[in-house]
């Protein structure tokens, strides 16, 4: 009978952590919500190159196109590549622009689920189109798989049709979209510069800022500039 | 006031339009040739640097093709050191001043047709951070007016010179017949 209730004790014992382990965890799975979307990841390249190329621009500002398709498309393929220039884009939607706030909502959303690249190429490329129309959906779709769009769809859903002055932190408002909160404290770094207009790039050299320019500069003055900087 | 009064004040406006003109040259070539980082002791490779940050203000202007952008901003800088030195030197006055109009008259048609044109970009002209506005409109205007009015005084000045060395020397060759 004693070694009986000893027998039993033991295994109470040796069973009460694993109870208690359990039960935490079943605790624990109730109280977790569902995984949040990780931040935009709209940053190029390896962080420790030597070079930062921190670029602010409005999707709809033809100026933009051309620095994207003749400059930054180049640095993409060569130098970001090669890990001699990390880039970071900002968002800088203008008021004149019409359809430049929803645009960068559509980046943003896709950049939470790691498509930036892909929906930033789409935008620029078919600027001339979606400016004239406001069809920006429809070639953020054409960028995405099926399943990408549906995600990337839902975190801009209900945000689409304010304008750029309803763009401020969650903090200050009752905002529920959570993509302007990003649109939001762009605009903040930028208006500290001052951005006077777009596109707008800040140069770093090993996270000491050399300079800043506003306006279309070629890949072969940029790139003379990274070199002479000593990044071969 | 008379004439000879007024002879005096013009060469001392001159002389004081002259230097200040030197000194915009000098600091605008130096603010382009200097470090782009504070820290970076001065070399050819800190001036390369600079130069090529120069070439992308440069090219922000659209109007040339990059060959061309990176020939105006290496020879610019350079020149207009050549020109600020030369203005304060004083040495043919007449034609530093022309020099120095007509470059300032290049840039200022620039600036009106970037302003014109709506080219939200940085002016490049005294450093990297002036946005082009309003504000460098007015500053290139009253440079190119008070160079325009320095080459008049220069020549004025010259004229007068020649004119009364002339006077001089024509009673001498009259008691010479």
């Amino acid at each position: 009978m004693r070694a009986g209730l000893t027998l039993a004790a033991l295994l109470l014992i040796a069973i009460a952590p694993a109870w208690l382990a359990g039960a935490q965890a079943k605790k624990n799975t109730k109280a977790t919500p569902a995984p949040a979307l990780p931040e935009p990841m709209r940053n190029l390249g390896s962080k420790t190159a030597p070079i930062t190329l921190e670029v602010f621009s409005d999707y709809e500002c033809p100026t933009c196109r051309e620095f994207y398709e003749n400059t930054l498309k180049l640095m993409m393929s060569s130098y970001i590549a090669e890990g001699k220039v990390y880039f970071v884009h900002r968002d800088f939607p203008l008021p004149g622009h019409k359809y430049s706030l929803d645009a960068a909502r559509w980046e943003i959303a896709a950049s939470r689920i790691g498509k930036f690249q892909e929906v930033d190429a789409a935008l620029y490329d078919n600027q001339r189109a979606w400016a004239a129309d406001g069809s920006v959906e429809k070639y953020v779709q054409g960028a995405l798989s099926a399943a990408d769009f549906k995600r990337v769809r839902s975190q801009v859903e209900g945000c689409l049709t304010q304008t750029v002055a309803a763009v401020k932190p969650a903090a200050q408002t009752n905002h529920i979209c959570a993509v302007d909160n990003y649109i939001a404290e762009d605009k903040a770094l930028g208006q500290q510069l001052p951005v006077t207009g777009t596109p707008t790039y800040v140069i770093y050299r090993n996270g000491q800022r050399l300079t800043s320019g506003s306006g279309f500069v070629s890949w072969k003055i940029m790139k003379e500039f990274f070199d002479s900087l000593g990044t071969q | 006031m008379t004439t000879e009064g007024r002879g005096h004040l013009g060469r001392i406006l001159l002389l004081i339009g002259r230097l200040a003109l030197a000194v915009v040259f000098l600091a605008a070539a130096y603010a382009k040739l200097k470090p782009p980082i504070p820290a970076m002791p001065w070399s050819l490779a800190s001036v390369k640097a600079s130069l090529s940050m120069f070439a992308m203000s440069v090219d922000s202007y659209e109007l040339l093709p990059p060959v061309a952008v990176d020939l105006v901003a290496h020879l610019l800088p350079p020149f207009e050191l050549f020109l600020g030195l030369w203005l304060l030197s004083g040495i043919a006055l007449r034609f530093s001043s022309l020099v120095t109009t007509l470059l300032l008259g290049g840039f200022f048609s620039v600036i009106v047709r970037s302003y014109v044109v709506g080219l939200e970009i940085k002016c490049g002209c005294m450093g990297q951070d002036e946005v082009l506005g309003p504000k460098t409109l007015l500053r290139d205007a009253s440079l190119l007016a008070l160079s325009l009015a320095i080459t008049i005084g220069a020549f004025v000045v010259a004229r007068r010179r020649a004119q009364a060395v002339a006077s001089e020397a024509a009673p001498a060759i009259q008691h010479g017949d």
